[in-house]
Parts: C-alpha cells; structure tokens; sequence
C-alpha cells in the first residue's frame, strides 16, 4: 500500500466517520441507527481479498473505536475477523459481480454485530446482552446492503492495486470491474 | 493472525489500564475534532431532512401536483420546526425549576448525539472538561436523573443512562421514604428493574423511586428515578419483582443539566 493509497483511504474513513456521526446516528429506529463503518472492510475483503479486508478492519475499527464506549479494541478486533471472513469466502466467487456486494455486505454485517456483541460478553460487558440484536442486525445490514455499490467504487478508488489473492472468475480484472 | 493478537493485546492492555490515558487522550482529541463538524452538518442536513419528510408525508406525488406538494412539505417542515422549538423551549423552562438540585451548581447542555454504539445506552452532549465536567457526574433533566457522565472531553462529554444494561443507581422508596433499593438499567427504552425490594412489600403503581445518597454514592441524595409500572410478589422468591419506569423523558431528551457534584463533594 502506498503514499497516495493511505491518503485516499483516510479520506474515505473520514468521510464515513463524519456521515456516521451526522446522518447515521439520526437515523435510528427505537433506539438502534446503522453502523456505516462496517461496510468498508466488508467491501475491502470483497475487492481485495481476506488479507485487505483484515488491515482495513483493523484500521476501520482503531478509529471506530476512538467514538465507542465499548472496550477499545472490540471493534478492530471485529472487523479483523469479519474483512478476513468476507475475503476468503468471496475470493471463490466472481468479485465483479454487481450483486456480491450488497449481498456480501447484508450477511457480513449480520455476521458483525453479533460478533461484536458476542465478544463483548466475553469481555465483560454484560449490557451487550440487553439489547435488541434482531432490530440491530437488522437496521445495520439493510442500510449497508443499500450502501455496498458506493462504499465499493470508493475503496476501489482509494486501493486500486490488484488483489494478490485468488483470481476473480470473471474475465475481466476486478479492479477493471470497480 | 497478527492483526487478531495485536487487537486483543489492545483490548487486554485498554482493560488493565495500561493504555488508559493514551486510548482517552486520543478519544478526547476524536470527539473534540468531530463535535463541530456535527453541528455544522446537522445544521445542513436537518432542513433538508425536514422537507423531505414533509413531502414524503404527503404520499404519491405526480408532475401535475409537484408544487404544490412540495409547498405542502415545506409548510409542514415549517410547522414541525415550530412545534421543535416549542418542545425545546417547554424542556429549557423546566431545566430553570429542578426543586431536588437544591443548591448544587449545575451546567446546562444540549444533547447533540444519541448513542454512538447500538450496544450500550449513551447521550453526548455539548459541554466538557472546560465547564468544569468530570467523569462521574449525575446528569438530570426535567423530571429526574438522566444519568452519569462517563467520559469527557474539552467541548463535549458522553452520559451513560440509566436505561444503560450496565447501569446501577442506589434508590429510596417507601413512605419515609426508608426502604432501600437497586435498580438495574435493562437496556435502552426498556424499564428498570429494582432489587432488593422484600416480597410482599406494598408498592403502588406510580410510587417514586429516589437516588438514595447513602455514603460511597455515586448520585446526590433525593433526586427522583423512576416510578413504579409493575410489582408483584411470586410464590417462592426472595424479593419482589419491580419494574420501573425513568421519569425524565429519555428518549426525546434535548436538554440536560449537569450537576457538578462528586461522592467526594
């Protein structure tokens, strides 16, 4: 990964910490609002296969953290799994594929929050267990389901280097495709 | 596999506390950089919000009737601003009257964030260390207790409610009032649940629960909690099973105060 792709990575973040904190947090249905910042290393894990997506979790979930009551770490140690889980599940599959992302950002977030908040008991934190983790899982993959096309042109944009990993089935190149 | 061990490395030093004042120091620095671009998109976002959901409120909409809808939305979106002030104006006159403060010195906010995290039952608001905010301090709104700062930083702090499912406030109750009692936050939206009470304790629906200000107590004493929404005794328990309902309105909350008071205090 070079200069110019962390700069436009950390422009990408930053734009989906900022509408995350602004529009996502005022959109909530009984209390739950999307969690945007899961469909990055979703997407990332998509277009780059299991190793990219678990640097962008990890990067994604530090800064994520940062704005969390949560244990810090949790989320990054989440986003780990579910970017590296996302990629090597994906990288079989045709990854220029229009409706892989949306799909893979309905079930990997699904696959998130109950992670998160499994780990999170483990750690600990007993109020994980009081919430409504249906609508949770629910609300979150929706929205990043709809949000997976855009979210996947801009980390294209922002990583475009090939994937080392698997060879996408398609004849076109999946940087080629986004 | 790294990034796995390096994560729980930074999980398990952040719960020991090894990286407490670095993971805080950062944490300040993240909410004191992004407070003001909130407000700067909210203020952005929020009419336009509005006019949309003025006109979506209105159903279908052909190209013969788009005008004259969209001004239908528009006029909607006016009207629901004024109802918004006057909700805000109605919570900002009752934070002037809050009788169980007494004279404990208060700092007024305005709630600018509803829960970062769905997993646990947070507000940020828009007064930090700079006015004189600590972690730790109870936080009331019109009614009663809302809840207790948990971080802060200079322009803006986080509260943790007392819906929170991590959330424990000590409670009097009782004609005295003399009996004591723990309520427990059972997650957002969702009623408390009391501890302690001894079965077959009479308890009437709507009987107020308050902070009880025993030694060691995190909240001062006499600030009213909750009301009671269900009790009843079973056959073999050793306490009653209450349910409680927050008095203070948390879920539309848009104005708090803070009450600068520690246990120390």
């Amino acid at each position: 990964m070079n200069r110019q792709s962390i700069f436009r990575f950390s422009l990408v973040l930053a734009l989906f910490v900022v509408i995350q904190g602004t529009l996502g947090l005022n959109l909530h249905i009984d209390g739950v609002h999307p969690d945007l910042l899961v469909v990055l290393p979703i997407v990332a894990g998509v277009l780059g296969g299991p190793s990219r997506g678990a640097y962008v979790g990890f990067a994604v979930g530090l800064v994520a953290d940062l704005f969390l009551p949560t244990p810090y770490g949790l989320s990054a140690l989440t986003g780990v799994l579910v970017g590296f889980g996302v990629g090597g599940v994906t990288v079989v599959l045709d990854r220029s594929a229009l409706w892989l992302p949306p799909v893979a950002a309905l079930l990997g977030t699904a696959i998130y929050e109950v992670v998160f908040g499994f780990v999170g008991v483990i750690l600990g934190q007993g109020q994980m267990l009081k919430v409504n983790l249906v609508l949770i899982v629910l609300v979150s993959s929706l929205v990043n389901a709809a949000l997976a096309l855009p979210a996947m042109r801009m980390v294209a944009w922002a990583l475009p280097e090939a994937s080392t990993e698997g060879v996408p089935t398609s004849t076109g190149s999946t940087k080629a495709a986004w | 596999m790294v990034l796995v061990l390096v994560t729980i490395t930074i999980i398990t030093l952040g719960n020991n506390g090894a990286l407490g004042g670095l993971v805080s120091g950062f944490q300040s620095l993240a909410s004191d950089v992004f407070s003001p671009l909130d407000g700067v998109v909210s203020a952005v976002t929020d009419p336009i919000g509005s006019f949309l959901a003025g006109a979506v409120h209105y159903g279908s909409v052909n190209q013969e009737n788009q005008r004259l809808v969209n001004e239908i939305g528009q006029l909607n979106g006016e009207r629901d601003a004024a109802r918004d002030n006057a909700e805000a104006l109605k919570q900002l006159t009752a934070l002037l009257h809050l009788p169980f403060v007494g004279n404990l010195e208060t700092v007024p906010a305005a709630v600018t964030n509803y829960g970062t995290s769905n997993f646990s039952a947070t507000v940020t608001l828009d007064v930090g260390s700079a006015r004189g905010v600590q972690a730790g301090m109870p936080v009331v709104a019109a009614g009663g207790l809302v809840g207790q700062v948990s971080t802060t930083s200079g322009g803006s702090c986080v509260v943790r409610l007392i819906t929170d499912g991590s959330a424990v406030v000590g409670v009097r109750y009782g004609p005295a009032p003399s009996q004591l009692a723990v309520l427990n936050g059972e997650g957002y939206g969702r009623d408390l649940s009391a501890q302690l009470v001894p079965p077959n304790t009479l308890l009437n629906v709507g009987e107020v629960f308050t902070t009880s200000g025993l030694q060691g107590a995190v909240f001062p004493p006499g600030i009213p909690v909750a009301k009671v929404a269900v009790a009843y005794s079973g056959g073999v328990s050793t306490q009653e099973t209450v349910l409680v309902k927050p008095i203070a309105n948390l879920e539309s909350l848009r104005y708090v105060s803070v009450v600068l008071w520690g246990p120390a205090s």
